[in-house]
């Protein structure tokens, strides 16, 4: 019998991930650490060194054909994040769930890995607009006052006004995978809500995949004020230079897409790009550390 | 000696799924690989239709730069069915090149022909575009399913000849499985290498050094579609014992191509 070949992960995305089947959660491992996430300083008191994306934790799929299917659909092991980014320097990493249904217990999960390397981890929540429309907004409240999220990330589908809104109440910065892969759908959104800060996650086009989106994302943050690219997953350097060039430093964050991705050798890409220092630095903690401290978190 | 085993030299298309107009220069790829400690490359055409000019092209470029290129042909054993034996021949006796890309799935026609010329046969099944394109230049990426239905019968069929994976199996590890079927196959088949290029799940490159002998693996850059210096670095954090690292460097492709 011939066996239907597994979705590759672009595939995977462009269909909207784990919007699938069923609401089943697994909620084992539900936690309320109230972990606040503290923002460090770097070696001898700089700007610290932080990846802004990165994931943690379990996927909560049950009932969906994804379930256990791909690494993304399973697990993401904070323990490998913080070998990899002690030996990469990186002071700091903002984590976020892999793939779930609904995206409660997956925040807690979040908040409590955050409480348990204190200082080590940033807290960003996800939250589906497609499955979880009309309590967006009070879970991103507790989330951001109990639980010490600072942002929104990596979600996989447009955002709702609902999630805007909060997000721009609580300063949150939002954290986007280019819906379908295409940076297009950003437009949708990004005019209407100049009072948020999007970060379009992978440059616009995880794993270099299709080049073209890599422009539309440097279009993008050129057009709008308010956007910025993270450098994860670029297998075409030459437009992590170009971005640098056309939007200058401060439009760019680092990011690693761990654990999939290494961070030893993502923040290699930027350093080997032999930037002035100043620049460097906004690059790799100090555009992060910005967008950061405008956040209403609650300690 | 360090030896990239993929880059690309000249005009044509790039080989990777999503297809674009690409023209390469061998001075930038002089200087990108020196800049990440390589001494050789071994440089092969872009895409083309048919590649008899091409080739030719490669043999000029080496005859220029001996000391810092090994030449490789390509073909696509379906557009040059019946012309290929002899084109090949030729480039191997008499235009000096080392190695055969195969743009396409290997024929008998190339594999009888690689098996007398004794070379090794570097292919990377794509399976072509799924649905056809809606205009120029809007083609999307060729469709990938991994390596191994591609390459049992085949490197069964032919035990003399060695084949080179791309990618470690998955360009851009995409399709992270197919890394499994490539360690699978390169344990399995005593003539079948992996190519270390545009992995970007490093971790399937720390599994493949623990599982598949490091006689196997073979390091490339890709270059210039990525950065010779990153796919270096790659190697480098693999914190490889010096002979296991100097194999994977060059060693093993020199052997190959010997």
């Amino acid at each position: 019998m011939r066996k239907e070949p597994e979705p590759s992960r672009r595939e995977f995305l462009g269909r909207g991930g784990m919007l699938l089947l069923g609401t089943a959660l697994w909620d084992a491992n539900g936690s309320d650490s109230r972990a606040a996430t503290p923002l460090v300083a770097g070696q001898q008191g700089g700007i610290p060194v932080i990846d802004c994306h990165a994931h943690a934790g379990i996927a909560r799929l049950s009932g969906t054909k994804d379930d256990l299917t791909d690494p993304w659909n399973a697990v993401a092991d904070p323990e490998t994040i913080l070998q990899h980014a002690q030996e990469a320097g990186i002071n700091q990493t903002v984590i976020f769930p892999i793939y779930n249904t609904t995206y409660e217990k997956a925040n807690e999960e979040i908040a409590e890995i955050c409480g348990r390397h204190p200082g080590r981890f940033i807290a960003f929540a996800d939250h589906s607009p497609a499955t979880e429309a009309g309590r967006i907004r009070s879970l991103m409240l507790r989330e951001c006052h109990d639980l010490g999220v600072r942002g929104i990330g990596e979600m996989e589908e447009e955002p709702n006004a609902e999630l805007l809104d909060a997000a721009k109440e609580l300063k949150f910065p939002v954290l986007i995978h280019p819906p379908q892969e295409r940076v297009a759908p950003f437009y949708d959104f990004v005019p209407t809500n100049p009072d948020v800060n999007f970060i379009v996650a992978h440059l616009g086009s995880s794993g270099s995949e299709d080049f073209d989106e890599h422009l539309a994302a440097i279009s993008l943050a050129k057009c709008y004020p308010n956007v910025y690219l993270d450098t994860s997953n670029v297998v075409l350097t030459r437009y992590l230079k170009m971005a640098i060039e056309e939007l200058g430093p401060e439009k760019i964050l680092f990011g690693s897409d761990e654990p999939e991705s290494d961070c030893r050798l993502e923040i290699f890409k930027i350093r080997n790009l032999k930037l002035p220092k100043d620049h460097e630095e906004m690059i790799l903690g100090g555009n992060i550390l910005r967008l950061l401290g405008s956040s209403k978190r609650t300690a | 000696m360090v030896i990239d085993c993929n880059a690309a030299v000249g005009e044509g298309e790039c080989w990777e799924p999503k297809r674009r107009a690409v023209n390469y220069s061998p001075d930038v790829l002089l200087k990108d690989s020196a800049d990440a400690g390589i001494q050789r490359s071994c440089i092969m055409p872009a895409r083309n239709k048919s590649y008899r000019e091409r080739n030719r092209e490669i043999g000029r470029i080496c005859e220029k730069y001996p000391e810092k290129f090994i030449g490789f042909a390509a073909h696509n054993p379906q557009a040059e069915t019946g012309a290929l034996r002899q084109m090949l021949i030729e480039e191997v006796k008499t235009v000096g090149l080392k190695a055969v890309r195969s743009d396409g799935h290997p024929t008998r026609e190339l594999l009888d022909t690689v098996a007398e010329l004794n070379i090794p046969v570097m292919y990377y099944p794509l399976l072509g575009v799924a649905e056809p394109a809606a205009g120029p230049g809007t083609a999307g990426p060729e469709t990938y399913s991994g390596p191994a239905r591609a390459y049992y019968v085949m490197a069964g069929l032919y035990p003399s000849v060695n084949f080179i994976l791309p990618h470690l199996g998955s360009y851009r590890s995409d399709e992270w499985w197919a890394h499994l079927e490539a360690i699978e196959l390169a344990t399995r088949l005593p003539n079948v290498y992996v190519e270390t290029s545009g992995v970007l799940g490093h971790k399937y490159l720390e599994m493949a050094i623990r599982e598949i002998p490091a006689g196997k693996i073979l390091f490339g850059s890709n270059a210039p579609e990525e950065d010779p210096l990153v796919e270096m670095y790659a190697i480098k954090l693999l914190k490889l014992p010096q002979p296991q690292e100097a194999a994977i460097l060059g060693g093993n492709i020199r052997k190959l191509l010997a």
